[in-house]
């Protein structure tokens, strides 16, 4: 028997099908933007006492620092966010299945368990000037510019789901991390919640 | 609805924690006797005033953090990690 | 179409523009500004409501929150809403509210009869009458208490509008935009802090209305320039919780005839504040006197509001009846706007306000009280005496009569903050004493009473709030002393109210208190005082006072009723907000959903996620052929079954066995790399928590499976013990269910069916055996292969990446085709289970444990783990616990019930109980698991089982758990 190469496969898709091309609800306000990224995402946990081999091991590789509690680091190519103590999720493009899980179990080694996420989490991203008033209304954290902003880094829940909420820009730009099987109950919260100031899905 | 600054994720609403109990109790060791693991099971103080909880984040950073909270007035004095040993008030 | 009782000028009403409106269906206008209370009095409309529980007529008593009487119905169809205050219903064109409590119309209505029989309505009437006999209180008494009694009527409709939640942090929260609230909030704004300010009325500044309306709408420009401020009208902080959170309703469209397109109703706001500053204000109370509930009579403040705010004359000819000098001042304003002037009663020898009142010509009655009122449906008069006097009485013409008992300040919210509240002598009431939470009281809740006093104490508020600059123009106004003369009750015969909305009398509170409901608590319960939809704003504090009289004790030394949400009625959809229909609680689909979907499953829901329970095909005739169909393939061929549910747990760290080994009962450190093994886990208390296969993929790296419903809580568990127990274990943990799809092909053609779809692995019985795991492909997609069963069939988990799921699934489907493959739903999944006897949450209920289950050789003799010591306790380890056994129907057709309890033929007495059952495809009949008391001992009997809820008793044989190959063989071949 061979073994051949894994399909292209696209993860996110079926949850990208939930946003349908156009604009929605209210109109001529400041609507909001929604979009589903195409992301590898994995979970990186040191090892008892190695945090500080991963983080080198991460920095060596990919030049950056793993970031402190409520951080992200990195960039678009990959970045890095906190989840819990000594526990952070890479999020790359997506790329060939499991290539990142592979590159960053070879760069940390025995220093840190990696575990491939990609298909078990969804990134929302939601945008515009009125983002923050529509994540308000089911985010019990505070979001203001003087508590969070770009590169903060938030778990909680929203609508009753956990969320890993990621501001990356002022805009302001948030991606929404939330479990995949939860992700269309999900949506559905959402972009209910954006009907009241419009949403654009492009 | 009380407020627990978290030592990882800052100040969450109550909402984000799952209550776990008595944290004053320790599990005993392997060869304890049964009625020490009768004990950590079942024998609780139940104060009236400050007392040491387990409160997990269950919405956050998924850790167990120990709260020293009052029992009358849900004040929140300190919350600590699992391995620390907050300060009880003794008033 | 005109107003007569509209002034013709003044207020914040816009004359130019007429708003047409319906009451009790008469049609009528109004004007943007007004409130449905405010037109109705401009229309000269006296007659509103009918009391509670007497049937008595009611009128318009107040401007405000603290309305009793003035309740409406509003809006119809699906969008009537009952219990409406008409005080803070903001007229919009169209408007429809009907009067409530009332049949068949409000001028006569047949049930205020119940007024001449009210004798007997005595404060525990209900409780002393309807107790016996106790089958009449369904049949008799709660229905005809029911028609009597109660408020509007809800819809009974779904709610066409939508309701959301706001979630919003602030350093300052000022709750109240009077004089004081305002200041506050200008040197808060100042200071660059996040300042909130939330007013329960549609306009802000309150008593500043009419007043200094030059310092209001500067106050309001400034405010509105700064981007740090956010102004919340029509929003009333209901209730006061700990940590400084409180919740607000905003009502965001009840001023409109119906929401514009995706705007909600209300909005229920939870605000977490650094400070919170109450300028909550006050609440004028009354004093209590016979008929003191006629309509026209009403508080001395609020009718100067309706002149202020509305240009209303609430009465062409009024009187007064104070103790005090503020609501003087108040009533000078109707005279100013030239309502006709009956005098003024006065319990007080002298005041300032009499010198004041006689030198505009106004006659006082001092030393006086009002005895009684005249009039039927309206106000006719007023009965005037000397204090003290059995003399003669005056009777006094008006149609309006003002009163004022004094304020109390609005303390509710600083008390439910667990502020301790201080008796005030100038205004015999209650203040707010030293906050514990970070708070601030200013304004009249503050016993600051006058508008430019008031404000000057908001400004220091706000400069304590926030360290900045309290040096603000002030603005002027109203400046009366509202020290008051103690004076709660006119002590002639009569019914006083002291409850208007709830008709309790002063009379009632006395019954009470002879009654031994003396404390304040009790008296309330046992008399209905103060817990109408108004709290007793108005009224709480004259009950309090007839009461500490009754018991000989000052009215401060025996409190108030705790203050609790809610200040103001909110509606259920408010509460309900976004969390109704798909939104109540969240669905978790499998990868594989819209497959089933398409297939034509019928889903069940199991907690969260929702599995397809049997797949129907057009020839099955009911679902038992479907369940009997996909269980037979199982048995016969070969089905296809989604578990992707199962909690799926990555274990990975060089103590990841150890800590395995600490929490199963069986030891997972001797297991090999490449195989899998079922593992128990018990609660500390010995009792089973969870079950699942654990397999080895590399020396420090596990793959754990938890039941569906337990996925959770183990993970939970898991950390708990790592984090809190074990912490220098080195172990990590990632929950990987939503990674991973996962699907169960089972039966006797299971492996020829996938050995043409998986690539890279050898699936031949002695390259990869029972229990052997590993990695392949399907179709290219990379899957991980299990052979374990719970059909106890020969099966196969295929697991995959979520995204590979459809292809994976449908590439074992096609490959299944030569053996007419079926995928089974949870229906046949249980029937399988149930045969096999492999016990799930019916079994692993929280009671169970090891050997109750048959499972006893599954805990290790040695070593330590969570449960070991508290499982061999005598009470768990008693051979006579109840027992898994197997049942079958001895006559094969009958069908037995699962929760059935099983009893020795012939008797009642409960041994056990039928934790599931199904018709059987390996045998004939139904056969079911159940706890059986000395269940090994009764193997081979006849017992009955007995289900008295449904009338049957059926004749089981007692039998072995494993109705399939007990020798467990086929799942090895």
């Amino acid at each position: 028997m061979s073994v051949s190469e894994p399909p292209t496969s696209a993860p996110h898709a079926a949850v990208a099908a939930l946003l349908k091309p156009g604009a929605h609800g209210a109109t001529g306000g400041q609507p909001v933007r929604l979009a589903v990224r195409d992301v590898d995402i994995v979970q990186l946990l040191a090892r008892k006492g190695r945090a500080e081999d991963a983080a080198a091991a991460i920095k060596a590789a990919y030049g950056f620092d793993l970031p402190s509690p409520g951080r992200s680091a990195g960039g678009d190519a990959l970045a890095a966010l906190w989840i819990q103590p000594d526990g952070w999720f890479l999020i790359a493009p997506r790329g060939t299945e499991g290539a990142l899980a592979r590159a960053v179990k070879a760069a940390v080694g025995d220093a840190g368990s990696v575990v491939d996420q990609t298909h078990g989490r969804s990134v929302i991203t939601l945008s515009g000037a009125r983002a923050t008033w529509v994540l308000a209304k089911e985010c019990r954290v505070d979001l203001h510019p003087a508590a969070f902003g770009p590169g903060r880094v938030a778990s909680t829940q929203i609508a009753h789901l956990a969320c890993t909420i990621h501001q990356r820009d002022a805009g302001p730009t948030y991606d929404l991390i939330v479990f995949t099987t939860f992700a269309k109950s999900f949506m559905e919260s959402l972009t209910h919640a954006a009907e009241e100031t419009g949403y654009v899905v492009s | 609805m009380i407020r627990i600054d978290c030592p990882w994720c800052g100040m969450r609403d109550e909402a984000e924690f799952t209550y776990r109990g008595d944290a004053t109790v320790t599990r005993p060791g392997a060869n304890a006797p049964e009625e020490a693991f009768h004990d950590f099971v079942y024998a609780r103080k139940n104060p009236r005033g400050w007392h040491v909880e387990w409160w997990y984040h269950s919405s956050g950073c998924r850790q167990y953090l120990k709260v020293v909270r009052h029992t009358m007035t849900h004040e929140v004095r300190t919350v600590a990690r699992a391995t620390e040993t907050p300060e009880v008030p003794s008033e | 179409m005109s107003q007569p009782f509209r002034l013709p000028a003044g207020g914040h009403v816009d004359r130019a523009q007429n708003l047409a409106f319906t009451f009790d269906g008469k049609p009528f206008t109004g004007h943007p500004g007004d409130t449905l209370a405010s037109a109705l009095l401009a229309n000269g409309v006296r007659l509103v409501g009918r009391s509670f529980k007497l049937h008595r007529p009611r009128g318009i008593f107040s401007a405000g929150p603290e309305e009793p009487n003035a309740l409406a119905e509003m809006r119809d169809g699906a969008r009537r809403e009952p219990n409406t205050r008409m005080t803070q219903i903001e007229l919009h064109d169209g408007l429809v509210a009907a009067s409530q409590n009332r049949w068949p119309s409000l001028r006569w209505d047949l049930l205020s009869l119940n007024s001449l029989i009210a004798p007997v309505l005595s404060a525990g009437f209900y409780y002393k009458t309807f107790m016996w006999p106790a089958g009449f209180w369904e049949k008799v008494y709660e229905p005809l208490i029911r028609r009597s009694a109660g408020l509007g009527r809800a819809s009974g409709q779904n709610d066409p509008d939508f309701y959301e939640t706001m979630q919003a942090h602030c350093d300052v929260l000022i709750i109240g935009a009077g004089p004081a609230g305002l200041a506050a909030a200008r040197v808060a704004g100042a200071s660059g802090q996040r300042v909130m300010l939330c007013e329960q009325d549609s306009i802000l500044g309150a008593s500043l209305l009419g007043q200094d309306e030059a310092w209001r709408t500067a106050t309001l420009a400034a405010l509105a320039a700064m981007p740090n401020v956010t102004l919340l009208p029509r929003t009333n902080v209901f209730g006061a919780y700990d940590a400084n959170v409180v919740g607000a309703l905003e009502r965001v469209t009840d001023h409109m005839l119906a929401s514009p397109a995706h705007t909600p109703r209300q909005r229920y706001w939870t605000i977490r504040a650094g400070k919170i500053i109450h300028a909550t204000g006050a609440h004028e109370r009354f004093i209590a006197f016979p008929d003191n509930d006629r309509p026209g009579v009403m508080l001395a403040g609020s009718a100067a509001a309706y002149v202020r705010r509305f240009g209303v004359k609430a009465g062409r000819r009024a009187m007064l009846f104070a103790n005090n000098d503020a609501a003087f001042e108040d009533f000078f304003t109707l005279q100013d706007a030239g309502i006709g002037i009956a005098g003024i009663v006065d319990p007080r020898t002298d005041s300032a306000g009499a010198e004041a009142a006689r030198a505009r010509g106004i006659t006082v009655w001092a030393d006086s009280q009002v005895i009684g009122t005249a009039g039927t449906l309206a106000l006719q008069g007023a009965r005037v005496a000397r204090r003290g006097s059995s003399g003669t009485d005056t009777l006094v013409a008006a149609d309006l009569l003002c009163v004022s008992g004094g304020i109390n300040p609005a303390v509710q919210l600083a008390s439910q903050s667990r502020t301790p509240v201080e008796w005030n002598e100038r205004l015999q009431s209650w203040v707010p004493g030293t906050p514990i939470l970070p708070q601030f009281a200013a304004g009249s809740v503050n016993a600051v009473t006058g508008i430019a006093a008031a404000a000057a104490d908001g400004a220091r508020a706000g400069a304590a709030a926030t360290g900045g600059d309290a040096a603000i123009s002030l603005p002027t106004g109203a400046v009366a002393d509202a020290t008051v003369l103690p004076f709660w009750e006119v002590s002639v015969k009569g019914k006083s109210f002291v409850d208007i909305q709830d008709d309790v009398t002063a009379d009632d509170i006395r019954l009470a208190a002879r009654e031994g409901y003396k404390h304040i608590e009790h008296a309330k319960r046992y008399t209905t005082h103060t817990m109408g939809t108004d709290q007793g704003k108005s009224g709480g504090l004259i009950g309090a006072a007839v009461l500490a009289a009754a018991r000989g004790e000052r009215v401060q030394d025996i409190g108030m009723p705790t203050f609790r949400p809610f200040t103001q009625p909110v509606t259920w959809g408010a509460i309900a907000g976004p969390n109704i229909g798909k939104h109540f609680e969240p669905t978790r689909l499998t990868a594989l959903h819209d497959w089933h979907v398409r297939r034509g499953a019928e889903f069940m829901d199991t907690g969260a996620w929702v599995r397809p329970g049997l797949y129907p095909a057009p020839a099955d005739s009911d679902a038992w052929d479907t369940v009997l169909r996909e269980a037979r393939a199982v048995r016969r061929s070969v089905g296809i079954c989604d578990v992707s549910t199962l909690g799926k747990i990555d274990v990975q760290g060089k103590d990841a066995a150890v800590f395995l080994d600490r929490l199963y009962t069986n030891t997972f450190s001797t297991l090999p790399i490449g195989r899998a093994r079922y593992g128990l886990m018990l609660r500390e208390d010995g009792i089973i928590f969870d079950d699942g296969t654990t397999s080895r993929l590399a020396e420090d790296h596990f793959f754990v499976t938890t039941t569906t419903a337990n996925a959770g809580p183990v993970m939970q568990h898991m950390e708990f013990y790592l984090q809190t127990v074990w912490p220098d274990l080195d172990v990590t943990l990632a929950s990987v269910t939503d990674q991973w799809a996962a699907m169960s092909i089972a039966g006797p053609n299971a492996r020829a069916t996938i050995q043409k779809v998986v690539e890279g692995l050898d699936l031949s019985n002695e390259a990869f055996p029972f229990m052997a795991v590993g990695d392949a492909t399907v179709k290219g997609c990379p899957v991980r292969v299990f052979r374990i069963s719970f059909s106890g069939e020969m099966a196969y988990e295929i697991a995959t990446p979520a995204g590979f799921a459809e292809t994976v699934w449908q590439a074992v489907i096609d490959a299944g085709e030569a053996f007419r493959i079926e995928p089974y739903g949870l229906e046949a999944l249980g029937l399988l289970r149930i045969e096999k006897g492999h016990v799930a949450g019916s079994e692993l209920n929280g009671t169970t444990t090891a050997s109750d289950l048959g499972l006893g050789k599954m805990i290790k003799k040695r070593g330590d783990f969570v449960g070991r010591a508290l499982a061999s306790r005598p009470g768990l380890t008693d051979p006579g616990r109840p027992h898994l056994v197997g049942i079958r129907s001895v006559s094969r057709g009958e069908q037995i019930r699962a929760g059935s309890h099983l009893v020795e033929t012939g008797t009642t007495l409960s041994l056990g109980w039928i934790t599931g059952v199904t018709r059987a495809v390996e045998l004939d009949g139904w056969i079911g698991l159940a706890l059986l008391e000395g269940g090994e001992a009764r193997k081979g009997t006849r017992m009955t089982a007995t289900s008295p809820l449904h009338g049957e008793s059926v004749e089981v044989e007692i039998l072995s758990p494993h109705f399939v190959d007990p020798e467990n063989a086929r799942v090895r071949v």
